[in-house]
């Protein structure tokens, strides 16, 4: 069957139909029933709010299945595409919880499909996704910014390992890119990167429902990634890897090398006795799975098992973990920019679930971190945040 | 505006909503292949009795339609028929009362009906019918007649409602059945409290004489042994599947149900399911259940010496792998149904699929008949078997009455099938309806004339129960 993750909205014409309006994609509530002698198996036990954008908007619109139904008038020409339908299309998180639980229909592909149409319409798109998408175009990063901030010593650009920092840690994050330089190093890795070739993976323009610019992106980064020789492209960034990892191939077929997270790539390095975690670090530790490295990637255990190595370190799980782990409310960098409020208070809720059982929160993906660390700030959560490189850096006793 | 304005005062800026947008996406109900989209002209969403009384104390005054929604699923179409205030109840999905000792329930309406189940399933109880998914809510399932399995001994779910709290459409709450007594000291014990049953008045009502705020269920005790088996017959023996129903039920058996085998065309085509045998049309499926192993041994013999008299032939596989894991197998985000009807809808028809008739009612007895007319009138109309895949699916009732649907492959965006599905219909319903067909999915004027024209007096009471209810008639307006 087609791959419904590159689909057209037109691709979905039998399958808007075929919806079975059963609602799991967000009511609340177990998404299976008991049968008449067991409860439901546990990889079905989900959670009871499920949706972000329902729990917070509370209207059907707002959901996979509301999405789904606007997403079907509109292919069928009965609906205009207005500020209205823009507002209720772009704040879906894509935080993936609806294709998880209903594997059958995939209702967020539609989603995207309808992204796609809108910006093929050329219909204006929530502020400030035009200026980010010109920003990735002209300078090559989300955040406009002219320069990379100084963040490690120039790497070679070649070799077999090559670290492809994204725009968080290359522009507002750097002690991300520099722990995890600082960590591949101590563990002998000889860490390439693509240095002023790296261009913005295009996740951002991706999610606007830009496929054009986000196809030239790809072409662009892989072909620059083809000329180091890499054998294997690391990324702390769960966006860029999702990108790379899952995006990548489907616009320009196979890739030549192997694209490893920093989560993966540690616990590999960690059960090689590369990487010592010497260092104890105290106190209850949860982990975030951001949603484009859990339930997009499926990368679930190995941030994990490379917490759990850690001396001291209790790691506790949130009510909602893996892949039924709730969105920080970033959403794929759409909802974080353009409805900063919503983004907020999906957080808070995060937030209290974390500090219900830890008192420091990790997580393995710069804009999660970023996110989720300022509201907890600007809701004196008295929460400690660490991103996971910098927290494996610690672990290690490096400097960086 | 001054609509908007006066429900903002009752229920929060936030909850109100003109938006087209917002608005349409409550419009459309994807499935049984009816496209059917009727968009409210606002919505609001209520969390309380007290907000909806004030609500419609409000709609009254303004003689503005109001139509109660939960977030309704699979063959559910809950929008207005026109127009009009959607009042949308998803946050009203509390659990109030499992009393297991008396084996009683209390939900909020919105309450998805799989969240009370599997509640009460923790301690014990249970519900013998299951929505098929996540979002039918308790009060949906009360106020709709809907089917499902597990109805042959105990009936569909409105049989085991007691109890309702609803708000009348001038404002007034009042508790009927069990739940009149919902808050003394006995708690909510028995549906038959002084007088006439007033609970049948809001069952199967479309919410057109009252809004349903709470639903009070009686509960059953989970047999802790079960058993399923199925057995097959060839097309000409319609005859003796007709007296094994009917038998099937008379001994109270758990569950029977009946279909052909097209039902099975999807896992066949996928491989997920050997080809079954060249002779076998229908297929029944028997689910049993005890207390303990000596009596559910005896029950799995009645089901065999029942088959083995009326020239059935043991199907081993299917009822063992399907029924026994009914309702959570055929819940559609996990079900391989769903999912091989997708695929051979995609890869087979090229089309779609279409509900041809959706829940006709008549007497087991007749089940050769029916069957034969549906069969008759799908070939005329080239629907019958492959490539059309035909599937005949019957729900046994207590009482002897048989309750079924047929739905087809076809692409329904295609103006030709669409044509055929509806001289399907209409022949179908001439015959049928002669005979006092009762047609159940949906109250007229989503269904044929003749759920009404069958029954004129009761038609004509119902009408004045109405009027004296709802004298300027804005609740869910055209179900009576």
């Amino acid at each position: 069957m087609k791959d419904l993750s590159q689909a057209k909205l037109e691709d979905f014409r039998e399958r808007l139909n075929l919806c079975l309006n059963c609602a799991a994609c967000f009511y609340r509530g177990p998404i299976v029933p008991h049968n008449w002698r067991e409860l439901p198996p546990p990889e079905w036990q989900s959670p009871l709010k499920k949706c972000p954008s329902f729990e917070h908007y509370q209207f059907r619109s707002h959901t996979a299945l509301g999405r789904l139904t606007l997403a079907a008038l509109v292919w069928q020409k009965k609906f205009p595409i207005t500020d209205d339908l823009i507002k209720i299309l772009y704040t879906c998180t894509g935080c993936d919880m609806c294709n998880e639980i209903c594997q059958t229909f995939l209702p967020l592909y539609s989603i995207l499909a309808l992204r796609e149409e809108v910006v093929e319409r050329g219909v204006a798109l929530p502020e400030p996704l035009p200026e980010m998408n010109t920003n990735i175009k002209e300078l090559h990063n989300i955040f406009g910014r002219k320069s990379k901030a100084k963040w490690f010593e120039k790497l070679p650009i070649e070799g077999d390992d090559v670290y492809f920092a994204g725009c968080y840690a290359n522009y507002r994050l750097p002690k991300i890119a520099k722990a995890t330089v600082a960590i591949l190093k101590a563990a002998g890795v000889n860490v390439a990167s693509l240095g002023d070739e790296e261009k913005c993976c295009g996740f951002v323009t991706r999610w606007s429902g830009n496929r054009v610019l986000a196809n030239k992106l790809a072409q662009q980064n892989v072909e620059a990634m083809k000329k180091t020789g890499a054998k294997r492209v690391i990324l702390s960034c769960a966006h860029g890897y999702h990108m790379w990892k899952n995006d990548y191939p489907r616009y320009v077929g196979a890739l030549p090398f192997e694209v490893v997270h920093v989560t993966e790539f540690f616990l590999k390095l960690l059960e090689e006795g590369k990487i010592v975690l010497k260092n104890s670090l105290e106190g209850k530790i949860t982990y975030h799975d951001p949603c484009f490295l859990g339930r997009h990637s499926k990368v679930y255990e190995q941030p994990r098992k490379v917490l759990k190595s850690i001396p001291g370190v209790e790691l506790v799980e949130m009510e909602r973990n893996g892949k039924w782990s709730y969105c920080c409310g970033a959403g794929a960098k759409i909802t974080l920019n353009c409805y900063p409020d919503f983004a907020s208070a999906t957080s808070k809720e995060r937030l209290l679930e974390a500090r219900a059982v830890a008192d420091t929160v990790v997580t393995a993906c710069p804009t999660c971190f970023d996110h989720m660390k300022n509201v907890s700030g600007s809701e004196n959560m008295e929460l400690k945040f660490y991103e996971f490189p910098i927290l494996v850096a610690e672990a290690m006793g490096i400097n960086f | 505006m001054e609509l908007v304005k006066a429900f903002e005062k009752i229920v929060g800026q936030d909850r109100v909503t003109t938006s087209d947008a917002i608005c349409q996406s409550y419009s459309y109900s994807c499935f049984l292949g009816m496209n059917w989209v009727t968009k409210p002209d606002m919505v609001v969403i209520a969390e309380t009795p007290d907000q909806i009384s004030r609500i419609l104390r409000v709609a009254n005054r303004h003689g503005a339609p109001v139509t109660p929604r939960g977030a309704v699923g699979q063959g559910g179409h809950g929008g207005p028929l026109e127009g009009g205030i959607l009042l949308d109840f998803t946050p009203m999905e509390k659990i109030i009362l499992i009393d297991v000792e008396n084996m009683k329930t209390i939900a909020e309406a919105g309450c998805s009906f799989f969240k009370l189940s599997q509640e009460l399933f923790k301690r014990g109880l249970m519900l013998p019918t299951a929505e098929y998914g996540p979002g039918p809510s308790v009060a949906a399932s009360a106020i709709t007649p809907v089917n499902a399995f597990g109805k042959t001994r105990y009936g569909r779910n409105i049989d085991l409602v007691e109890g309702f709290e609803v708000v009348l459409p001038t404002g007034e709450i009042i508790r009927v059945g069990s739940m009149a007594y919902a808050d003394s000291d006995f708690g909510p014990f028995y549906r038959y409290i002084t007088g006439p049953d007033l609970v049948g008045l809001f069952t199967q009502a479309n919410g057109a004489f009252g809004i349903v705020t709470k639903v009070a269920y009686r509960c059953l005790k989970t047999p802790k042994h079960w058993a399923f088996h199925s057995y097959y017959w060839p097309l000409e023996k319609m005859e003796q599947v007709k007296k094994v129903l009917l038998e099937g039920t008379a001994l109270e058996m758990f569950d029977v149900h009946v279909n052909d085998r097209w039902k099975y065309a999807g896992l066949e085509y996928v491989k997920m399911m050997p080809q079954l045998p060249e002779d076998c049309h229908f297929i029944v499926y028997f689910t049993v259940n005890s207390d303990n192993e000596a009596e559910l041994k005896a029950k799995v013999k009645t089901v065999e010496d029942l088959c083995k008299e009326h020239e059935g032939t043991y199907l081993p596989g299917i009822a063992e792998s399907f029924f026994a894991f009914w309702p959570t197998f055929f819940c559609p985000v996990s079900n391989p149904i769903a999912a091989t009807m997708a695929k051979v809808v995609l890869d087979v028809t090229e089309g779609n699929f279409m509900y041809i008739y959706d829940s006709l009612t008549y007497p087991t007895s007749w089940f050769p008949e029916v069957y034969t007319k549906l069969m008759e009138i799908g070939k005329k109309y080239g629907i019958w078997g492959k490539p059309r895949y035909t599937v005949y699916d019957g729900f046994a009732m207590k009482s002897q009455v048989i309750c079924s649907q047929t739905w087809a492959f076809v692409n329904y965006n295609d103006p030709h099938w669409v044509e055929q599905i509806k001289n399907c219909r209409d022949e179908f319903r001439e015959w049928y309806g002669k005979r006092g067909g009762v047609f159940q999915s949906m109250l007229p004027p989503l269904t044929p004339d003749y759920t009404w024209t069958n029954q004129p007096g009761a038609y004509e009471l119902l009408r004045t129960i109405k009027r004296a209810l709802d004298p300027n008639n804005i609740l869910s307006p055209g179900s009576f």
